[in-house]
């Protein structure tokens, strides 16, 4: 009875293993496959017609040179940087307060407008961006920072409400009242005891929203394409249609997913803290 | 300081009525408990003081004025939840000092009340702890610190001690006693624990389905209880019940039992002469009624009766003994050098002067 269990337990560490590291794999190998191109050689890429070196033959940094000289590529990187922030900034502006409500009142038909909420972003992008930038013409919110930033926070606004809300939801209601008793105002007790437990659900999806404007493409392509402002997505695709060598573009690739890499790998215990305190509810 | 008056407050949640018609006086520096089962609104009653929860019907006076509908904000009143509710994000210092910030308290008043508070509850080297890092004991100790710096005219407390375990309780308790003492403010305090409210309290009010049962002092309580629930509520292990009627036995007044006569004492036959013949119940404390091995020590008052053993608990320095007779159940003590067992044949007797006699319809008391 017992070596059988052993055995048993032996197989399911042994599929766990397998699983992960295929998981692991399909991560990984595209980003090693980013990360060998940036610091390919042209030798290294254009071998004429021999098999493509798993590393470099002759490493070189000549893409990232080439591209921290582009005078263009500051520029997108600081508009990417400008959009990112302000998105979070109106995001969180917005979400916060509602979160606040839908975590801590009780909303009629609440559970259906959450739905409904996150449901919108189920719509393909493609598909609501031509609407959407009919009516931003109309405004005169294309080529502008405002413009792209409120294009943004309509695709992050959803999330930041989701995870907002389950990060406001299980704060005990005791607290609130204690808080009451002992003369603090609604405001006095949102600032200070409500949104610092908060904190770590609303940093996870403000770094959600800040990735998620950052890698945006569609929406900046339309609202942006032809005009002066442009982003690092932008910038890529302007490339690109110059065909130059893959390694500019791998190297420009790599500028765009770092930050993804980062955040996610320093957050990744309030990301899924912040997700989950709604689910398990 | 201040005195809490109830006046025929009146509490709905929808259809179900919470609390009817319940008036209640605590006088200024008082410790009262409001004692019931859960759900007998007991808790309900304490949030309307604080302003957690309106009142229906009836008026809430503090210091004789009218509080209804004053925000808690307003009210000068500190509460302990049974959670304790401390701010998990706050060090121990910044919980206790939350109030007082709120209140734009001056950094000297903050830190003469944090200096007269720590050693008071043996706080003291806890300051930059966080809530988490605690233990109950010393949670529960904040939340008490964190409302006494408030300088309150009443103190709520809704059962501060059902989350610690037996030793630390018994601890708590002499320690809110002394902290009462030396505080001198009116406390209000919720337990469904009859232990919690015999020891601290000076007056106990008995709730049962949102109405007053009673409201007197621990003995009074105990020695004379004026409905049914009050008897069956207080006291360790619970009375016993049996049912029957007055009835004249050969010159002595008695009751008429299941289990057959038991004798009443002399001095209540001018209260009772006139209710030959009336249903009665009778309520016995486990204490008053005595095991003896030696018919000898018999009182005058006594009568005796054979029971069944049927289940010994032993309690430590006592046993408590589960007796029957028939359909009828008599629970009581044994000291320890007495040992029986179960089916075992016993002779105890029941002190007459002990009982006591309720109306089976309206419950009250009589005589």
């Amino acid at each position: 009875m017992k070596p059988k269990r052993v055995l048993l337990e032996t197989w399911k560490q042994l599929a766990w293993f397998l699983t992960l590291m295929v998981s692991l794999a399909i991560v990984a190998i595209p980003l090693y496959l980013l990360f060998k191109y940036s610091i390919s050689d042209i030798g290294s890429i254009n071998t004429g017609g021999k098999p493509i070196p798993i590393w470099p033959f002759h490493p070189t940094l000549k893409a990232f040179m080439y591209l921290f000289s582009d005078k263009q590529f500051y520029h997108v990187l600081v508009n990417s940087l400008i959009i990112a922030l302000g998105t979070v900034g109106v995001s969180l502006l917005f979400g916060i307060p509602a979160s606040y409500i839908l975590g801590r009142y009780d909303v009629p038909f609440k559970k259906v407008l959450l739905i409904g909420l996150i449901s919108v972003r189920l719509f393909p992008d493609i598909a609501s961006v031509i609407p959407i930038a009919e009516c931003f013409i109309r405004f005169e919110a294309q080529n502008t920072y405002w413009g792209i930033i409120l294009a943004h926070s309509l695709l992050a606004l959803p999330y930041v409400i989701f995870i907002g809300t389950s990060a406001f939801e299980p704060i005990p209601k005791d607290l609130e009242q204690q808080a009451m008793v002992m003369g603090a105002s609604r405001g006095q007790i949102f600032i200070q005891i409500l949104l610092p437990l908060a904190a770590p659900g609303l940093a996870a999806a403000a770094i959600y929203t800040f990735l998620l404007s950052w890698d945006e493409f569609i929406f900046s392509y339309f609202l942006l394409g032809i005009g002066k402002i442009s982003t690092l997505t932008l910038y890529l695709k302007q490339k690109l249609s110059y065909a130059p060598p893959q390694n500019i573009l791998a190297t420009i690739s790599l500028c765009l997913s770092l930050p993804v890499i980062i955040f996610s790998l320093l957050m990744q215990k309030n990301i899924t803290a912040g997700i989950t305190t709604g689910a398990v509810k | 300081m201040a005195d809490v008056v109830l006046r025929n407050i009146r509490k709905r949640f929808g259809d179900t009525t919470i609390i009817e018609n319940f008036s209640l006086d605590i006088r200024d520096g008082e410790f009262v408990t409001l004692l019931g089962p859960s759900g007998c609104g007991k808790t309900t009653l304490l949030r309307m003081i604080a302003g957690l929860e309106t009142i229906d019907d009836g008026d809430l006076l503090i210091s004789g004025k009218k509080f209804n509908t004053i925000a808690p904000q307003k009210r000068k009143i500190a509460m302990v939840f049974q959670t304790y509710a401390l701010f998990p994000h706050m060090t121990v210092r910044e919980n206790i000092l939350f109030g007082l910030k709120i209140k734009k308290a001056s950094v000297a008043t903050m830190t003469q009340k944090l200096q007269w508070v720590l050693p008071l509850l043996d706080l003291i080297g806890l300051e930059n702890r966080l809530p988490r890092e605690l233990s109950g004991g010393q949670r529960q100790r904040i939340a008490l610190a964190r409302a006494l710096v408030l300088d309150p005219d009443v103190l709520l407390l809704d059962e501060p001690l059902s989350n610690l375990d037996a030793a630390l309780r018994e601890m708590a308790m002499e320690e809110l006693k002394r902290i009462h003492h030396q505080v001198g403010k009116t406390i209000i305090y919720v337990t469904h624990n009859q232990v919690e409210a015999m020891t601290m309290s000076e007056r106990i009010a008995i709730i049962n389905h949102g109405r007053l049962e009673q409201y007197d002092r621990p003995k009074t309580v105990y020695d004379t209880p004026r409905t049914v629930f009050s008897g069956q509520f207080i006291g360790s292990p619970p009375m016993n019940f049996i049912d029957g009627s007055i009835v004249v036995s050969q010159d002595n007044i008695g009751i008429m039992t299941a289990i057959g006569f038991v004798l009443l004492d002399r001095e209540r036959t001018p209260c009772v002469e006139g209710m030959i013949g009336r249903k009665v119940r009778v309520g016995i404390r486990p204490q008053h009624i005595s095991y003896i091995e030696h018919r000898a020590s018999r009182r005058s008052s006594d009568s005796n009766f054979e029971l069944f053993v049927e289940l010994v608990e032993v309690l430590g320095d006592r046993s408590l003994i589960v007796g029957r007779l028939g359909d009828v159940v008599l629970r009581f003590l044994i000291t320890r050098e007495a040992e029986l067992v179960p089916d075992q044949k016993v002779l105890v007797f029941i002190d007459g002067r002990k009982l006591h006699l309720f109306d089976p319809d309206t419950s009250l008391a009589i005589c």
